[in-house]
């Protein structure tokens, strides 16, 4: 079981990809493992042909335990067991969940795999006899789609001229799924991993972290002038154009180096201040969300800032983030503008200390001099962890950071 | 229409045999080296009147009449190209093309290889494909996935005026034996043509339709069913895209790719026989570049394996329609 983070200590194997006895090239997709913040395929890491699998689909697995080998044609696996390098916990990694689950959650995951195959997988596996996917032909694009999308293939009805599964059934699939409300029983085991570990994670943040909240308006002229600027450079006709959020990632970066406060994470004893200011961005996928990182954003120029964030919502979009595109934020920027949202609160991200919320930018009647004047706005909140970070110190980021965004070019120069 | 009146304004428009002259009139004054062989380029124009005129400008010596020998004026353009010209020669039908074989299949398309890159050979031969003229047999094949199953060769598929001007002359400059392929149910097609000089590269296809439901991937003439079965699709609600990939070699394999990746189903149209055509290799490109992005098998539509009969409803029913176009993308699409 590889480790895809510093501190991962179990993986969950999702799927295996190849079946023991297939040949295999170095760099093929080999099996889908699930860490605590993403299913990850793993490539094959050598040329050879799969045996001794010792892990099923399902199993929590140490890492570092062999979960099965790559041997030359014709050569055994070794025998002998062998340990999981670290003395951790020795969890479920032999032990099988009964077939037909098995069997229903692997099958979707199995691109490569010929429909003649598929079927011929299916009823070695004493799976119920009149299943769909043993007799529907599916699309490779369905097929793909489904894997990708967590979508059951045995429950999907096929709308082609000769019932195949077709893409168009797997994403109305996918969207019937997510709409599911959670009560419903079949939506409980069937939640994919991202929704699962958003659950999971926002609980855990939710109930242990004592979070609290400030508010504050801001004017964004300034904010809208920098964007205004830099998109109308010739030189970024052809690069990728600025957001709001570009500008708002590069202004908290540049904040944050003097409130290191607001850059710590809890540790259980006390706060230790991160020697990196690497800022998540919030963003939503199929079902659920993600908070891909831009690493030492306060170093980061803007242009470098917005390349970044558009790979990783491109790569998010497409389902393809790595694991390590989402470790190691210290602070996360959370914007539903776009959706016209005018201010929320956010739930902290473990062991982050603080979350900025930020809400569309709207013309409101301000005062100015005594007078009603009209100006674009937009409301910033801040969600800390009282742990981390007090009232006052909040509040002085939230000025500074104020004061940044009303005079940006200071800044971003 | 005299092209004088014409020739002037932007977006004129100019049958598609207008085109092709217009190239070849271009080029030749450009270019001395550039002449034209071939059986009634000169007197004639060919008998489609094609090279109307270009007698007159040029004269005998750079429009020349050749007697009834395509593997004796096709050596003459091989060894004139060796030695400094660039000719075009002219296959009447393309059913001729048999007889020219060994001079475009073992010398032009070899020389440039086997001298080490000594010799070229740059000429361009012309001809034409297309059947439902009533022609028979031997005059309504379309064997252009001949030279396009040989290295060496670049084998061009105009579908419009534009591009046929713009890839003629590209053609004539490139400096490798080219086969072009007019339809000659095309000739009198009209398009817009602009009167300067342009080309168009070689290997680089073109979207002639944008849609979002199936790919109709088309060459030559079958471009201009396609179209018209996607006027037809359009209208029961299945959005067509029509790509023209134009050369088969080179060939722009990423447009035809990236078409089906995104509408998920695709029909090869090409005029050659079906049977290990244009459109299986077409086929076998977009199934193994766009697999996983399928909803169905690619589908081929290409001429029926038989002599193409005289009989003009049985001749009819050999080539793909509009119609028989329209069905099967209809019956792929499931509706």
């Amino acid at each position: 079981m590889p480790a895809l983070e510093m501190a991962q200590e179990t993986g969950k194997l999702i799927s295996w990809l190849k079946k023991e006895g297939d040949s295999i090239t170095k760099g093929e997709p080999l099996l889908e493992i699930e860490t605590d913040k993403a299913v990850m395929e793993i490539e094959a890491p050598a040329d050879g042909v799969l045996a001794g699998v010792k892990a099923q689909a399902g199993a929590e697995v140490p890492v570092g335990q062999t979960i099965a080998w790559i041997v030359r044609p014709g050569e055994q696996p070794p025998t002998d067991e062998v340990a999981a390098t670290s003395g951790r916990k020795n969890t479920i990694a032999s032990s099988q969940p009964t077939s037909p689950t098995t069997s229903q959650t692997s099958s979707p995951t199995l691109p490569q795999t010929k429909p003649d195959n598929f079927a011929a997988g299916q009823s070695n596996s004493n799976s119920s006899a009149a299943s769909p996917a043993q007799t529907a032909k599916i699309s490779p694009k369905a097929r793909r789609l489904a894997a990708e999308r967590g979508v059951n293939l045995a429950d999907v009805p096929g709308s082609g001229p000769g019932g195949e599964v077709l893409a168009s059934d797997i994403l109305a699939a996918a969207e019937a799924k997510s709409a599911k409300p959670a009560s419903a029983p079949q939506s409980t085991t069937s939640a994919s991993p991202v929704a699962r570990l958003m659950a999971e994670r926002t609980t855990e943040s939710w109930t242990t972290i004592p979070h609290f909240f400030l508010t504050r308006e801001i004017e964004a002229t300034a904010l809208n002038a920098a964007r205004q600027t830099r998109r109308s450079q010739p030189e970024s006709a052809n690069s990728i154009k600025l957001t709001h959020t570009d500008l708002l990632v590069a202004i908290v970066a540049r904040v944050l180096r003097k409130h290191p406060r607001l850059n710590s994470r809890w540790s259980g004893e006390g706060a230790r201040p991160n020697s990196e200011i690497n800022i998540g961005i919030a963003m939503a996928v199929e079902d659920g969300i993600v908070a891909p990182v831009i690493a030492k954003a306060d170093k980061a120029k803007l242009s470098e800032i917005a390349q970044q964030r558009h790979d990783l919502t491109e790569r998010a979009r497409s389902g393809k983030l790595r694991p390590a595109d989402m470790t190691g934020g210290t602070f996360t920027i959370s914007n539903l503008g776009m959706f016209g949202v005018n201010a929320f609160t956010a739930i902290i991200i473990h062991p982050q200390a603080a979350i900025l919320a930020v809400g569309a930018i709207a013309d409101r009647v301000v005062a100015e001099n005594g007078r009603p004047e009209v100006r674009p706005m937009m409301t910033l909140t801040l969600s800390s962890d009282h742990r981390i970070v007090d009232g006052a110190r909040a509040a002085e980021f939230m000025r500074d950071l104020a004061e940044a965004i009303v005079d940006p070019e200071k800044y971003l120069s | 229409m005299p092209e004088s009146a014409v020739g002037t304004e932007k977006d004129r428009e100019i049958t598609f045999a207008q085109a092709v002259r217009e190239a070849l009139a271009e080029e030749m004054r450009r270019d001395s080296t550039v002449c034209i062989m071939g059986e009634d380029v000169a007197e004639a124009g060919t008998p489609f009147k094609v090279l109307s005129g270009l007698l007159e400008e040029f004269g005998k010596d750079r429009v020349i009449d050749t007697p009834i020998s395509e593997a004796g004026f096709t050596g003459l353009a091989v060894g004139a190209a060796m030695t400094g010209m660039r000719p075009v020669v002219d296959i009447m039908f393309g059913d001729f093309i048999t007889l020219t074989m060994d001079q475009m299949v073992n010398q032009a398309a070899k020389v440039h290889y086997m001298s080490g890159g000594k010799w070229k050979v740059p000429m361009v031969m012309r001809t034409t494909l297309g059947a439902t003229r009533r022609s028979a047999a031997q005059h309504s094949q379309s064997l252009h996935a001949w030279f396009c199953h040989v290295p060496g060769l670049k084998v061009i598929l105009p579908s419009t005026p534009y591009d046929a001007k713009g890839l003629l002359k590209a053609a004539i400059r490139d400096d490798n034996p080219v086969v072009f392929f007019e339809d000659k149910m095309m000739y009198k097609m009209k398009g817009n043509v602009p009167a300067g000089d342009y080309t168009v590269p070689l290997g680089l296809a073109d979207i002639k339709r944008t849609g979002e439901d199936i790919s109709l991937i088309a060459t030559s003439s079958m471009v201009q069913v396609a179209l018209g079965a996607a006027t037809m699709l359009e209208e029961i609600g299945i959005s067509a895209e029509v790509v023209d990939p134009r050369t088969m070699w080179p060939l722009d394999e990423k447009t035809l790719i990236e078409s089906a990746k995104k509408t998920s189903r695709a029909i090869i149209l090409d005029e050659g026989y079906e049977r290990y055509g244009v459109t299986a290799e077409l086929a076998s490109v977009i199934a193994t570049g766009a697999f996983y992005d399928l909803d169905a098998p690619v589908k081929r539509m290409g001429a029926m394996h038989v002599p193409i009969p005289f009989s003009p409803p049985l001749e009819d029913v050999t080539v793909p329609t509009e119609q028989t176009v329209f069905e099967a993308a209809r019956k792929m699409c499931g509706k």
